[in-house]
Order: structure tokens, then sequence, then C-alpha cells
């Protein structure tokens, strides 16, 4: 005999409550246009490649439904065990960044770039750093939510590093330790991919948990005036990154050297006009767009589907990303919260990104974008966040009838 | 909101004192607020910065490409999407009168590289043949050997001859258009697609097909037909090329495909045609024949007389003013209008790279500096159309137009006299005749026969200032012919060639008048001056003279046809008749002598300009005959003249082959030769007068065994008179011979059974003689004589110069004695 609805414990009861329809039916239609653009953008690229008109797109296809799968089970679990998960989720994520490292394990590119595990039998290709991204969104949540609890250390004043260690405590830099250690490893490993834009894929939303959390403002500041004093530095001094200033400053002067992507992309956008060319149009992709399927696929909608068609996307994003923070503001608890503000930020920073490099908006950092950018594991993993976040959205309470 | 928020963790339970519980409780549940609070706003800020505050540059950013700079991405984009490929539309043909094809256009084909694409066809075979390692996959489907630049830069060199370092220098260039040839042949373009087919190079190698003008007469009326400049886009440069250049060009048409990034044609996508609409075909009034002819004798005048500066034809027909024939000298071949190939232009160039190369402060740079200016100016030289551009005083061809104002007016007759002493003095100036010859007493006809100045100037006096120039109007000297070519000054009137109406007809301008009487002091063109004297000849009518005939377009439908245009009548009818007769004089008898050609009635006027530099003291005189025929019906206008000849000594009168330099001597010469052609050609047949008729050379026929009425008629028939000698009825034996060539009218012998004899006669001396008398005293002893040399007319003044077979020698009964005759008068 199956147990009764009465003997579930409150977490239990809480747990089956109705996911957030809005957000839900947000992530449905993205995952649905997302699949529709691959198609569009991919076809040219895939007959190109000698390969079917519809690879891409079936094989997209198929990983939006078992994402959606996916999706609908992460929403099934309550999210409280992640608190205890989250510490063997960062760690297996730093094994696989250590792994990615070692030859054999990462995938061969002509670049010498190691960002990609290895697909063995049913696993297919994926990266670490996806992993990373929500075992630091895991254990930062699972962490801050329970600062405000834990005891103030005390140290021996009379020694003199017990008087450090007491200032550090007052001023709250001690409790800051465990994360910077963690992001520190973390860049450590991926600088030696080298991944740029996933460490700030991994910074960003590991910084608005922090922020979220409430760690004093001062150190928020300090934090911000950390990295863009770090960002200057490296915008400055080095030539690979500093190329890529001038590169996105006048595209058009560097035409072989990174340029050309960036030009090809305003050309696809550009000739969108208002209405676009109409589905299945675009000529730039025609050869003409680097990874038109990929980091580029947005060119490619807003080239078909003009400013209205990129406008209707950007909206079902910012509408995704508000309705998300309204999840993380009604969430049944802090760890919920800052779980729900770190998938979130997550998300949106990607959006942010890709767009802004789509349109020259920002340099070039290569930043897919999610649902519609190919890629099985990226938007199954993306799904699966969305899963958490609806899971969330199960616990929080009903509003008191009248 | 947190109402229900708890963080509960078993750590936090422990935390729990049982004393402290009430205490505790509270001190949490503030801290939870505080921190719930916390949460919220912070939330509130993430939101606002990632749900809205992200989004508005990204939607400016999208505003601002797809709308604000839409049109300037679009067109960028189209530029880079689109294959733009020029049709060329094919050239229109210009053929001469007849039909012959005089200019016509071929496909030819410009080898282009592009050096980008080549690198993106190399980096496509990367990508299909290479894997991640760089390991090059031979086993893969469709392997083929990557294109190196080094195994394409031999093989182009191989098929445009060229050097492979030059086509590796263009395969590395960083560009999209290199033109690796120009204008190749069909056979060399069919070279490059199959190198192309064969190395797999699409689009970064591939040939541009485009036109080459032929002329299939090299140098036949180079300077009117002109040449299109491969290097301008086959436009034309010169001549009718440029002038009817709209006509002919056509509308070069376009294709417009779509491609893809990697170069090749997107399938099933859009492609816009605009037709090329092919150029009109040209058909001039020049005749390629009576061209080939005025060429003929062009070329062999400058070579006889030592012609410095070149010289023209332009023949005209003198009803229709259409253009026959217009040849300038020196000249060049249209196939390759840069290389000087005249020989007084290439002697010159030779000299200028000589003295440059003996002049040992010149750099290399200078040396060369130095010859090209001089080639430059050469080939300017040569493709300059002289006899409309150039001006020149008419010296006494003019006369004939004086002549003619003088007989509309009435202020002469041809019964008027003049008396020549063989100069004047006009406002204390000293004006003489030609060669300071005192005519004497003489009529006008006689007047002008004999080209006399001191005679025109009376004539010129007699019409006066203002009635000579409006003659100067009228036959169209103060404005341009209006021809369709190129060069002529629009300028109405010319500036600084013909004095102002004012100081002609002042007091000041008496010498003017008189200089202008015998064509000396006035600057005119060629083509004013054979369109004055066509109206003098052709019944008074000022016609406007043309080159085009008729356009038609491809499919041989006339667009548009030249009429005849009268601009108006200057003289009468019956003037332009007696001018006529006047003129035939010159020819038969006069100063035009050399032109006679016995058959058709030539005339005609000679001229022996003065020019700038002679009146400075140099040798440069233009030697000119202007002529017409037949006198009764004008079929043809001729205007020859030759620019400096070169007399042997300084201030010479002979050049070095014994030519004395004078129109008469000189251009009458070609003149009759020319115009003798012409009339054949036109098929006018030649009339010869009992007088000529005693001078024109018949074959005698074989008619040894025929009857003698058959042989009598035969004989009567050609002219010959006929002796008999027996009593037959056949003819056994002939003198002269069958096949001998010897003068109408000599008497034939024909024996009738009886034997030739066989004794042998003595040349006479005939040194001196007259044809009359000399074939008066070759028939005397039984001989026949032939005529041969410079003049054939046969007046008082061309005696014998020489014989055939000296005189003494014996020889047969009935041989024919050639005999040169020469007339040593000088003639202007």
């Amino acid at each position: 005999m199956p147990t009764l609805k009465r003997d579930l414990t409150m977490e239990q009861q809480l747990a089956r409550g109705p996911m957030d329809l809005p957000f839900l039916m947000l992530v449905l239609m993205l995952t649905v246009i997302g699949v529709i653009a691959v198609f569009s953008a991919s076809y040219a690229t895939a007959i190109d490649e000698g390969r079917s008109a519809t690879y891409y797109f079936i094989r997209q296809a198929i990983f939006a439904g078992m994402g959606v799968a996916v999706m609908y089970f992460a929403s099934k679990i309550n999210y409280q065990n992640y608190r205890w998960m989250s510490v063997f989720v960062l760690g297996f994520a730093l094994l696989l960044l250590v792994l990615v490292l070692v030859p054999g394990f990462h995938t061969v590119r002509s670049d010498g770039v190691r960002r990609w595990l290895r697909g063995i039998g049913p696993i297919p290709s994926f990266q670490p750093s996806e992993v990373a991204k929500l075992g630091v969104i895991l254990y930062f949540a699972a962490r801050m939510c329970k600062r405000d609890t834990e005891k103030k250390r005390r140290f021996d004043v009379r020694h003199p590093l017990g008087k450090i260690l007491q200032a550090a405590e007052n001023l709250g830099l001690l409790e800051m330790v465990p994360y910077g250690a963690i992001l520190v490893v973390i860049f450590v490993l991926m600088y030696f991919e080298p991944h740029m834009s996933g460490m700030i894929l991994i910074m960003v939303p590991a910084a608005a948990i922090l922020f979220a959390g409430g760690i004093p403002m001062w150190m928020v500041g300090a934090g911000g005036a950390l990295v863009l004093g770090a960002l200057f530095i490296m915008l400055n001094g080095h030539s690979y990154q500093a190329t890529r200033i001038l590169v996105w400053q006048d595209p058009w002067a560097y035409p072989r050297d990174g340029g050309y992507q960036i030009i090809q992309s305003l050309y696809a956008i550009g000739s969108g006009g208002l209405f676009g060319l109409g589905f299945g149009q675009s000529r730039q992709k025609q050869l003409f767009l680097p990874e038109a399927e990929n980091d580029f696929i947005f060119s490619v909608w807003c080239e078909e589907m003009g400013l209205v068609g990129g406008i209707l996307v950007l909206i079902l994003f910012a509408l995704l990303i508000l309705r998300g923070y309204w999840i993380a503001l009604h969430a049944r608890d802090r760890f919920g919260s800052l779980l729900v503000v770190g998938i979130i930020t997550l998300m949106a920073v990607q959006v942010f990104l890709n767009i802004s490099v789509v349109t020259n908006l920002l340099p070039t950092t290569g930043v897919s974008l999610p649902f519609f950018s190919y890629g099985g594991t990226a938007l199954m993993i993306q799904l699966m966040e969305m899963g958490i976040v609806l899971g969330v959205s199960r616990q929080i309470p009903a509003p008191k009838q009248g | 909101m947190f109402s229900y928020a708890l963080c509960v963790t078993k750590g936090e339970k422990h935390l729990r004192d049982r004393r402290h519980q009430g205490e505790q409780r509270e001190h949490t549940k503030a801290v939870d607020r505080k921190a719930n609070r916390t949460i919220l706003y912070r939330t509130v800020i993430l939101l606002v910065l990632f749900g809205v505050a992200t989004f508005l540059p990204l939607c400016y950013k999208l505003w601002e490409i797809q709308i604000r700079d839409h049109d300037f991405y679009q067109q960028r984009a189209i530029t880079q999407q689109t294959r733009d490929n020029a049709v060329s539309a094919s050239r229109g043909k210009i053929t001469d009168v007849t039909g012959k094809v005089l200019a016509t256009s071929g496909t030819v084909y410009d080898v282009i590289i592009s050096p980008n694409d080549f690198k993106m066809v190399q980096e496509n075979w990367d990508k299909k043949f290479r894997d991640d390692d760089g390991n090059i996959l031979t086993s893969a489907k469709g392997y083929y050997a990557r294109p190196e630049v080094v195994t394409v830069a031999n093989a182009l060199a191989e098929i445009l001859g060229s050097t492979p370092e030059k086509m590796q220098k263009l395969l590395e260039k960083n560009s999209k258009y290199e033109v690796a040839a120009s204008r190749v042949e069909r056979e060399v373009a069919e070279q490059i697609w199959q190198l192309i087919s064969d190395m797999r190079l699409s689009n970064s190698l591939y040939t541009n097909p485009t036109t080459k003008r032929y002329y299939a007469y090299g140098s036949l009326a180079a300077q009117v037909i002109g040449w299109v400049n491969p290097n301008l886009e086959n436009t034309g440069a010169y001549g009718m090329e440029a002038l009817y250049e709209s006509e002919l060009a056509g509308q070069t048409g376009r294709v417009v495909t779509a491609k893809k990034g990697d170069g090749t044609e997107m399938k099933y996508s859009f492609q816009d045609y605009y037709d090329a609409t092919d150029g009109n075909d040209l058909t001039l009034t020049l005749d390629a024949t009576i061209q080939f002819y005025c060429e003929r004798v062009l070329e062999k005048g400058v070579e006889m007389f030592d012609v410095q500066n070149g010289g023209f034809v332009i023949a005209m027909d003198p009803k229709t003013g259409s253009i026959l024939a217009w040849a300038n000298s020196p000249t060049y071949d249209l196939n390759s209008p840069w290389t000087v190939s005249d020989p007084v232009l290439s002697e010159y160039l030779e000299s200028v790279k000589a003295a440059a190369g003996e002049d040992g402060t010149l750099t290399e740079e200078e040396k060369k500096k130095a010859y090209n200016t001089a080639l430059g100016n050469m080939q300017n030289r040569q493709w300059r159309n002289k006899a409309i551009s150039d001006s020149y005083e008419p010296g006494s061809t003019f006369k004939s137009i004086v002549l003619a104002a003088a007989l509309e007016e009435g202020v002469v007759s041809e019964s008027t006299t003049f008396f020549c002493p063989g100069s004047t003095i006009v406002a204390d100036k000293r004006i003489s005749c030609f060669g300071n010859t005192a005519h004497g007493s003489q009529t006008l006809a006689k007047a002008v026969a004999n080209s006399c100045n001191v005679s025109f100037i009376a004539i010129g006096q007699a019409l006066g200032a203002e009635k000579f120039y409006d003659y100067l109007e009228d036959f169209g000297f103060l404005e341009a012919t209006n021809i369709d070519m190129q060069g002529e000054s629009k300028l109405n009137p010319v500036p600084n060639l013909i004095w102002p109406r004012s100081l002609f007809t002042s007091a000041n301008g008496i010498t003017n008048l008189a200089t202008a009487s015998f064509g000396q002091g006035l600057q005119i063109t060629p083509i004013q001056l054979i369109t004055a004297f066509s109206a003098v000849v052709n019944g008074g009518h000022l016609m406007q003279p043309y080159v085009m005939s008729s356009i038609t377009d491809g499919a041989g439908s006339v667009i548009s046809q030249t009429q005849p245009t009268e601009v108006r009548q200057v003289i009468s009818e019956e003037t332009s008749a007696r001018c006529r007769a006047i003129l035939e004089g010159v020819v038969d008898g006069g100063s035009g002598k050399r032109a006679y050609v016995p058959g058709y009635q030539i005339g005609g006027k000679t001229g022996t300009s003065e020019t700038l530099e002679s009146r400075r003291g140099e040798d440069r005189a233009i030697v000119s005959f202007i002529g017409f025929a037949p006198v009764d019906d004008p079929q043809v206008v001729v205007l020859l003249a030759f620019d400096k000849p070169q007399p042997a000594t300084p201030k010479g009168r002979l050049t070095e082959k014994g030519y004395y330099i004078s129109g008469g001597n000189m251009a009458a010469v070609l003149a009759g030769e020319l115009i003798e052609d012409i009339l054949e050609y036109k098929g006018v047949e030649k009339v010869y007068t009992e007088e000529q008729r005693a001078f024109i050379d018949i074959t005698v026929p074989n008619l040894v065994g025929q009857g003698l009425d058959v042989a009598k008629s035969a004989l009567a028939d050609s002219g010959f008179t006929v002796r008999t000698v027996g009593e037959g009825d056949t003819v056994t034996a002939q003198i002269p011979v069958g096949g001998a060539v010897i003068p109408s009218k000599s008497q034939v012998v024909l024996y009738l059974g009886e034997e030739k004899p066989t004794d042998q006669v003595t040349v006479p001396s005939l040194w001196g003689k007259t044809a009359a008398e000399a074939q008066a005293v070759l028939a005397q002893a039984g001989l026949y004589l032939r005529v041969g040399g410079t003049s054939r007319y046969m007046s008082a003044n061309a005696t014998v110069a020489s014989q055939s077979i000296t005189a003494g020698t014996k020889v047969e009964r009935g041989t024919v004695i050639e005999c040169l005759f020469s007339d040593n008068t000088m003639l202007d």
C-alpha cells in the first residue's frame, strides 16, 4: 500500500507544490524557439560539411526533449537536498577540471585549448566548467544562507597573529576565505585550459550570491574595484586581450584578425532591418558567419526575423529573468533564494554577454546563448538548472486565501 | 514575505541552549529578519540590474544596427553576398561603303587571380583533408593534392608565358583582384579553365571575357577610323571609334548572383540579369579600295620626294560631300597604335636614342625620359589627323576659289587678258610669279593655267576686299565644315588664321588682299579647301562633308543615315561650268599637265605653298594638287599634298632624286595616277580624242593564218592602219609580230604569201624630238614608238630624253623602240 499523504513531512508536502507556471512557460517557449533557430541557422553549415541539412536540428531537438525531461525530474527533487549535495558537486567539478587538463581526457583541437572532456560511451563530450558553474552556485548558496547564524570566531588577541585574525574576523574577511579559495582554485585550473569566458560565467553568479547573501557593502565595492583593476591591467598589458579591444573599437581595421566574425555578425543583424528577411532566408549563414549555429545564432535570428524578432527574444529572456528573480524573492528560505539568484544571474550574464558580443557592444568572448546555441550538453545542463529553479518555485507557500 | 522562512539546519539546532532558549530565539528572529531583508533588497537590485538594465543597451544596439545603420550594413552585406559580373556588350562593326569590315570585335579574356580567395581555397582544403593534429588525410573521400602557391604559379606562368616568380608574387598579395594577364585568346583561356578544374581553384582564379578590336586592314584610314583603348575599358580613343563611341559601344549588361561565404554560388537564390545591348554598326562613306589607292600614292610620294613632314590625301564625292578616302602620312597600324613604324618617325626616334646614348652627362633615367618624351611626340604625330586639325596656307590651289568668285561677280571673263612682267609691286612690296617667270600677255584661262600670281593680284583687286571677304565667308573658310570627324576646331571664326574683315578691307589690308588672291597669308584646313573646291566644280553647292554613311543595329535595320546637306549655293551652275573648263586647261597643258591622263578629262589646280618657315628662309614648302574628274560630270575631287620635300642642298629647288620642288612637278604627277585609278575603279570609261588615240599603246593581234578580211577588220577595230604586201587571201606574216605593243594609229604590215623582208634597219637618233616627230622618223625606218616617262601629256615641251635601243644599232624591221619623254619645265 502506498503511503498516505498525511504521512508526509511538511517539507515533502511543500516539494509537491505546483511549479511556477509563467517561468515554465517562458522556458519552454525559449527552448522551442531556440531549437527552431538552430534548424534555420545550421543547415547551411551542415550541408557544407557534407551532412544532412537537419543533422544539427535533430540532435538539438533530441537533447531539448531529454533536457525538458531532466528539467521535470530536477524540479521534483526537494532542493533542500542540494545543501549537502553541493559539496560533492563542487568536489566533482574540481576533479573534472583537473582531469580535463590531463592528456587523453580532453578533446584534441588545433588551437590547443582544453575545455572539453572527451565523450565516453553514452556520456557525450562536455565542458567541466558547466559542472563547475553549478557546483559553485550550489555551494555558495548553501554556505551563504547560514552566515547569519554562524558564531563569530574569537582569537587570542594577545598573540600578534591572533590580533590580525581577530581584526580580519571583525571585518568579515575570514568569512570570505573559503569562497575566495574555491574561486582561486577553479580560476587557476581554468587558466590552464584556458577559458576566460568560463571564469566570467563562474565569477558573476558567485558574486551575485555573495552580494545577495549580505556581505558588507564595502566588500562589494572593493570586489568591484578589484575586478575593474584586474580588467584594466589585463587589457593594457596582455597583447592578446589588447588586440580584442582594438578589434572591438574598429572591426573593419582588422578584417582578418578577429574582426571578421564581428563584421559578418553586424552585416547579418543589419541586413535584417525591421522585419527581417524571413525565416530561413538568412544569407549570412551561407558560410559567411562563422559558427552561425552556435555563438552567432542570434545574428542569424535577427537577420531573418528583424528587429521585431530580436526584441521579442530579448523580452522573453527579460521576462524569464524577472520571473526568476521573482521566484528568488518568494522562495521559502534563504537557500532557495540564493540558489535561484545564482542560476538566474548565470543565465542573465550569458544572455547579456552573448548578445553584447554579436552586436559589438563588448569585445569578443566565446559565450553561447542559452536555449539557442547549438550544443546538447549545455542545453541539458541549462534545462536542469531551470528545473532546480522550478523546484524552488514548488515550495513557495501559497498566498493565504482571502 | 519571509514569514515561514527558516534556516533550519542540524548545526543550528545544536547551538540552541535550553537556558537561553527564549533569548536566543529572539536574537535569531532579529538576525533572520535582517538577513531576509538584505536578501530581499539586494535581489531586487539584481533583478533591476540583470532583468532590466542590461537589456536596455542591447535593445538600443539592435535598434542602432537594424534600423539606424540598416542601409549601411545591408549595402555592405549585399556587396559581399553577390557577385556582380559585367556582361560586355559587343562593340559594333565599322564597315566601308561597300560593306568591307574595317573594324570588328572579338572575345578575348582577362585572367584574374583573387589571392584572398586562393587562401580560402587552401583553408577549405585544410578543413577537409587535415585532422585536428594537422595530419593529411590522403585516404579521405575525394582527396586531391593541396593547391600550393608554387605549383599554381608554375602552371600559370607556363600557360600565360610569364615567370613563376611574377605569378607567385600575385598569388601572395592581400587582395581580391589581380590581373594575371590581359586579353588572352580563347585557346589560352581554355587552358586556364582546365587548370581551374584540375586544381579546384574556383573563384580564386577565373577569366573575364572582354573584347578586343581587330582592324582587318591594319593602317588603312587609321586617323579616320581611330582605335579603342584597351586600357580604358575599350572605349574609343581616336577617330570614328571615339566620335561614335556611344553608338558603337552598346550598353554593358550585368549578372548579379548570390554567393556563399566560400565564394561558391548560392543555389536556388536570386539572380538578376540586365541584358547587354550590343553596339550599333557604323558604315562609313570611305571606300577601302579608293582609300588604298590614296595611301599608295601618298606613301609613294613621301618616298619619291624625300618628304619630311608627311602629307595627306582626301578624296571626296563633290556632289554629296561624302568622303571617299582620307589618308594621312605618317600613319600607323591600328592593331598596335603605340608602335611607331613610319620610316621617318622611326629614324627620328633612333636618332634621339643615339643622341641620348652619346651624351655622357645623362643618367639612365634621363635617357629613358628623353626617349619616352620623343616616343610620345611621335605617337601623337602618327595619330594626328592633320588634314583636319592642322591649317596651312593653300597657295595657288586657292586660285580656283578666287577664279570662281571673280567669274561669279563678273569682274573678269574668259576674254579678259592680263599682262605679266614676272612681278608686280603692291604697297612697296615686290611680288613675283613662281620661278620669276614672266608670263607676258595671257587670257584668263592661260593665267590660271600658268598659275600667274600677277594676274591673280589683279583679279583680287578687281573683286575688291569686301567682295573677296564675302566669298571667303560663303565658301566656308571662316567656319567649321562640321564634318563628323574628330579634330576640327569648332571656333567660328577660327581665330588668328584669317584676318578679320575690318583689317582685310582697310587700307592696310591691300597686301593681304594681294597675297590672299594667290592663296598665301591665310590659313585654312585641307577639309575646308576641298569642300570649297567641290562647290566650285559641282555647280556651286557648298556641301557639308561627312564620313558616317549610316548606323545600323545588329539586325541590320538602319537607325540613322546621313543625307547630303547643302550648306548654301555659293556660285551659279553656269559659273561652275566655266570654272571647270578653265581648270581643265590647267591639266591640259598648264601647270597641272603632269596630272594628265589620256582618256580622262581632268581639271585641277596645282599649288606650291610658302610657309612661315620658308619666309624665314628655311626649306619648307607644301606642294599640292587639287583636282576633279571627269570635267563634265565630276565624280571625285582629290586634294593631295606633301609637306616639306627635302631639297638636296639647302635652299635648293631640286630633291636628291632630281624632282623640282613644286605642286606641278610633284603632287600633280601622283594625282593623275590616283585619279585614273579611282575613275577606273568607279567604272568610268576612257574616251580618247583623235590626238590621244595616236599615243595609246595597243597590243597587236596575231593574224598569221587568218583571212585577209578578218585580219583587216580586226586591225581597223584597234585603230591600226593596214598595208598589205602580196596578192593572197591569207596572212602569212606580219610586222610587227603578234603580241607587240605599239601606239594605236600605227601601220601594221600584212604579208599575203610574200616573204617577210629579213633585212635589218638602223635605229635613228630620237633625242630632243617630240612624240609626233619621233613617230614619223621611226615609221620612216619601219620601226615603232612606244611612249614612257613622267608626263603623258604630249606637248611640244615633252621631248625624247632617252630611247630603249641606242641610235645606230641594227634591228629587225618592226621592232618597238621605247622612248622616255621628259618635260623639265618648272610648274607651280
